[in-house]
């Protein structure tokens, strides 16, 4: 019994270590760029290393919003702000109806379609740009918030995610509701969107990650410099000649922190989401 | 009783309406796209010119272009040796994170989950600085092991600076899906083989990889999808150098079009990188037989 007790002592040991260590590599860069951006730009890569900065620069943070007329990164802050919240909302608009279409009706060619709309998941973004590219500028939409949106607010896995979990839920609240003379937009509005917030929220973390992080689109779309968005701006920023290191940094450190709150608000909704919708397959 | 079942399917067809939005977009700004990269791979065109319709010519050209070889095998390695670190490291993690001797694990896996919704961007610049000269990772090396190869200048090594900062950026979001996946996995399945002796290994072998095998279908799907189209790293640790050596696909397709405003050719490699990934989707998917997906 006592040897028991110690290998598992051992193994709690090695656990804890391993899994100690692999917290600390995985948030070091983050916390690096941290300190970094507080250094001053001749103590970023001075030999040898110093852990903490020397003297602390506060400026930076300032001087990335003031310093350079041509970069504006309040508006690109704001732009990506707008263009993440919509495309969010659309792709939760486009998952959730289509979702509950194909989990709660049984039409003729249900089957088919969402094959369909799930084989999309096979046509990476990135195979389409250049003809995506001259669609969106033939129907007009170059250089418009329309066309950066609509093309990333479109997933196969949100509507997968989506269908997966209206499945779960039993048809006996809709049938109740059909009984009561409710019709099937309003059942889809008062019972079917509220049981799903979960799924919903899970959705909405790993969307909004993905479109405001996404650089290659909006380098493609947007030509002028009031419709850069932010991934965009610190790409061109940092392209620029002589940016110093701690404002790159600084801008960067201001670009996570929308995500890094809101993750930490719906952290505990992501993997809850991710299990209950039944999305590991 | 007719009556009943006519009204029943008509009720049925308001599901057209609810997937009537979705079918639309999704055909114009997926489906319709890569149909027409197709027919793109088969102009020359450089958006203000007339096209030119010249056939297979594209498809020719490309046998024997040198830097879309090097570009495509770049890519199959980057994807290769990333989505197999990434699915490795994010079992082991979600076996540690599962464990019964571990406490706060909420803490732990957003820790690891952290890069995820990190901009790439962004951190992109750090870790560039990390890896420079005199940067971070070369001076702890050589305190710790002696030498640190030069990772951004070094043709050998620079794809490695890629593959390290795009494994640290993903694993996080794959641990996740095993997490959720290892979830189902019944305990009594482990009480009973715990009864017949069973150790670690073959409880890993015989009764978690098994259960959770469509998990790993679709972690590992998903995972080459997403790894193959990887584009921000290289864009902006190392702009696809040091002499290409992590010019991958996408970087090309992009370079192709829209800096040398060959949009034809362009098309016809997104055409390569397109039927490519199928490929490697269908084998995938017909590998592990999985039939849960989509039913």
């Amino acid at each position: 019994m006592s040897s028991v007790r110690i290998s598992e002592g051992i193994s709690k040991t090695i656990l804890y270590l391993a899994v100690i260590l692999s917290g600390i590599v995985f948030v070091f860069p983050f916390f690096w760029m941290i300190l970094c951006s507080f250094k001053f730009n001749k103590d970023i890569l001075s030999v040898p290393l110093r852990f903490f900065p020397p003297e602390w620069n506060w400026d930076s943070y300032i001087r990335v919003f003031t310093a350079y007329p041509d970069f504006n990164f309040p508006r690109y802050i704001l732009n990506s702000f707008i263009v993440t919240i919509l495309a969010v909302v659309l792709c939760l608009f486009f998952s959730a109806t289509s979702g509950y279409g194909f989990a709660k009706y049984r039409f003729k060619g249900n089957n088919l379609l969402f094959t369909v709309v799930l084989a999309t998941i096979m046509i990476p973004f990135q195979a389409i740009i250049v003809p995506l590219f001259i669609f969106i500028r033939q129907i007009g939409l170059a250089n418009t918030y329309a066309g950066l949106i609509i093309p990333e607010s479109l997933t196969a896995f949100g509507v997968f995610m989506m269908r997966q979990f209206f499945y779960s839920i039993p048809d006996d609240f809709i049938e109740s509701a059909r009984i009561d003379g409710a019709n099937e937009y309003a059942i889809f509005v008062r019972i079917g969107l509220p049981t799903a917030t979960t799924a919903l929220l899970a959705l909405t973390i790993f969307h909004a990650q993905w479109v405001w992080n996404l650089l290659i689109w909006p380098l493609i779309v947007i030509s002028t410099p009031e419709k850069v968005v932010l991934a965009q701006g610190i790409a061109l920023f940092k392209g620029g000649y002589n940016t110093p290191y701690p404002e790159q940094l600084a801008a960067g450190v201001i670009a996570c922190l929308p995500l890094v709150i809101l993750y930490l608000f719906l952290s505990k909704y992501f993997v809850q989401g991710i299990t209950m919708t039944g999305l590991k397959g | 009783m007719r009556k009943v079942s006519y009204s029943v399917s008509r009720l049925q067809r308001h599901g057209y309406i609810f997937i009537l939005p979705t079918l639309i977009f999704f055909t114009l700004f997926l489906i319709y796209p890569i149909i027409s990269a197709f027919r793109l791979s088969m102009v020359e065109w450089n958006l203000l010119a007339p096209k030119v319709f010249v056939g297979f010519k594209n498809y020719v050209k490309m046998f024997g272009d040198q830097r879309l070889l090097n570009s495509y095998l770049r890519t199959l390695h980057f994807s290769a040796v990333s989505v197999v670190a990434i699915n490795i490291l994010a079992f082991v993690f979600a076996l540690m994170l599962g464990s019964r001797l571990l406490r706060f694990k909420n803490f732990w896996q957003s820790l690891i989950f952290l890069p995820v919704v990190l901009s790439l961007v962004a951190v992109g610049a750090v870790w560039e600085f990390m890896y420079q000269g005199t940067g971070f990772i070369p001076i702890m090396l050589r305190k710790i092991i002696g030498v640190s190869p030069a990772w951004l200048t070094d043709t050998r090594v620079a794809p490695y600076a890629v593959i390290i900062t795009y494994v640290w950026k993903a694993v996080g979001f794959y641990m996740v899906i095993y997490i959720a996946g290892l979830l189902d996995v019944p305990v009594s399945y482990y009480e009973a083989a715990r009864i017949d002796g069973a150790g670690f290994w073959s409880q890993l072998f015989y009764i978690t990889i098994p259960t959770i095998r469509n998990t790993i279908t679709l972690a590992l799907v998903s995972c080459i999808i997403f790894t193959f189209g990887q584009f921000a790293i290289q864009y902006v640790i190392t702009q696809g150098g040091p002499s290409r050596s992590t010019e991958v696909l996408s970087l090309l397709i992009y370079r192709t079009a829209f800096q040398l405003s060959k949009f034809g050719y362009s098309a016809g490699i997104s055409v390569l990188f397109f039927l490519t990934l199928l490929i490697l989707s269908l084998i995938q998917l017909r590998l592990f037989k999985s039939g849960t997906i989509g039913s």
